[in-house]
């Protein structure tokens, strides 16, 4: 999850970021950050997540468990 | 489903683009968002410089004058057309068919076909293979394929999420038969279930244009655009074309038995950089490979991107030589294509400007 923590928070270019951070909290979450982040999930997590998604997703630990869950189907 | 052809080769290229030039930089002003972020968004797309009509120029006005340019110079004769086709999704009428006005403007003959294809960002492709099916006819010795759209006109520009990557174009390309016996590979796939992610709802007859469908409305991502503008659902298209595109190209090359290292270029549609970049590494093609530079000096126009990417990447070899290449389009119905043909030894393959 440390890895994914630091991907998200490069595309927020924000220096850390924790589990508990939400994600729509952070001035620069746009409809850019949110293709950065869905294009990174496919790239590194072969993972395919539409931006409505994100609409039941708070925190960037919510986040990692979304990807957890698409992975295992 | 497949598609093969032999014997067709592609003989010329023009594309019309608009003389009038717009800028991001300029634009990003009338968009609700911080500053910031909008040269982030830049930075990240591709986005600069586009070609945008100016007001009440219709794509049979670029169409026209593409071809009478072709026609002054000696590159085609206006008797030889026995096929027109005209891929758009911005016609200037809904009746008559825009290939039509074309012809009567031109005065070209009556003993020849005029069909419009209402087709999107796969519409070159599609052309392609719609010409290549006429060419099996006798009567038939020359196609020529119009790819034109005036999206601008049907954008919002206070939607970031489109106005900035739309640019207006008018491809044409002759088509005739050819002695290259070498199979020409063409994949096709559509699903309209997905059509919702890029729609212009209304302005047809399912929800007529009024007052009410002219307002801009903010439906919650801060951009602003009305029932009448085109919308686009960005990250379903992202999904849809990292999903779908690679297997199809990756089936085309294996039932042709061409790997991958033995194509010269992946020419495929120009939506934005980012999204050619991700699906190049998709593919574990090198960007270089897949030219992505479309957007950011012309704009997406639709099914001339295309022939936009071969005229200001390509023009020597395609002129002077030949190369194998990959045409993808995808975008608008959904619809996914891509077909692996010789283009080479071109006429012309150039750019020109509508005034």
């Amino acid at each position: 999850m440390n890895e994914f923590l630091t991907k998200v928070a490069a595309i927020l270019e924000v220096n850390e970021m924790k589990s508990s951070d939400e994600l729509k909290a952070f001035p620069q979450w746009d409809s850019l950050a949110v293709l950065s982040v869905i294009a990174m999930l496919d790239a590194n997590y072969g993972v395919n997540l539409r931006a409505a998604d994100f609409d039941t997703t708070t925190t960037a630990e919510d986040l990692w468990n979304l990807v957890q869950s698409k992975k295992r189907v | 489903m497949n598609f093969s052809f032999r014997k067709k080769r592609i003989s010329g290229l023009l594309t019309v683009v608009p003389a009038n030039e717009s800028s991001f930089i300029d634009e990003m002003k009338n968009f609700n968002f911080p500053e910031a972020r909008s040269l982030k968004l830049m930075e990240v797309m591709g986005y600069n410089k586009r070609r945008m009509v100016k007001e009440g120029v219709c794509v049979s006005d670029l169409a026209v004058h593409g071809l009478q340019h072709l026609f002054d110079r000696g590159l085609l004769k206006p008797d030889e057309i026995d096929a027109l086709l005209v891929v758009t999704q911005s016609p200037d009428h809904f009746m008559p068919p825009t290939s039509n006005l074309i012809q009567g403007r031109l005065n070209l003959k009556q003993d020849m076909l005029c069909l419009d294809i209402n087709q999107a960002c796969a519409g070159f492709v599609v052309g392609l293979m719609q010409a290549f099916m006429l060419l099996e006819q006798e009567s038939v010795q020359k196609v020529v394929l119009i790819n034109a759209d005036v999206l601008s006109r049907k954008a919002s520009p206070k939607d970031r999420n489109i106005f900035p990557l739309i640019g207006d174009a008018a491809s044409i390309a002759i088509i005739e038969r050819g002695n290259d016996d070498a199979v020409i590979h063409a994949s096709l796939k559509m699903d309209g279930k997905r059509s919702e992610a890029l729609v212009i709802p209304a302005g047809g007859l399912r929800m007529p244009s009024t007052a009410e469908t002219a307002t801009l409305e903010d439906v919650g991502d801060n951009n602003l655009r009305a029932k009448d503008h085109l919308r686009m659902d960005g990250s379903a298209i992202f999904n849809f074309v990292q999903l779908e595109v690679p297997p199809l190209i990756e089936g085309l090359l294996s039932r042709a038995g061409v790997a991958t290292g033995a194509v010269d270029y992946f020419l495929c549609h120009q939506p934005n950089r980012f999204m050619l970049q991700k699906l190049a590494d998709k593919m574990k093609i090198p960007h270089a490979k897949m030219p992505n530079n479309v957007v950011e000096r012309f704009g997406n126009s639709s099914g001339a991107t295309i022939p936009v990417a071969i005229i200001i990447n390509l023009k020597e070899q395609v002129t002077q030589g030949s190369l194998q290449v990959v045409l993808a389009g995808f975008g608008g119905g959904l619809t996914w294509a891509a077909m692996l043909i010789r283009v080479g030894n071109l006429a012309f393959c150039d750019l020109l400007e509508y005034p």
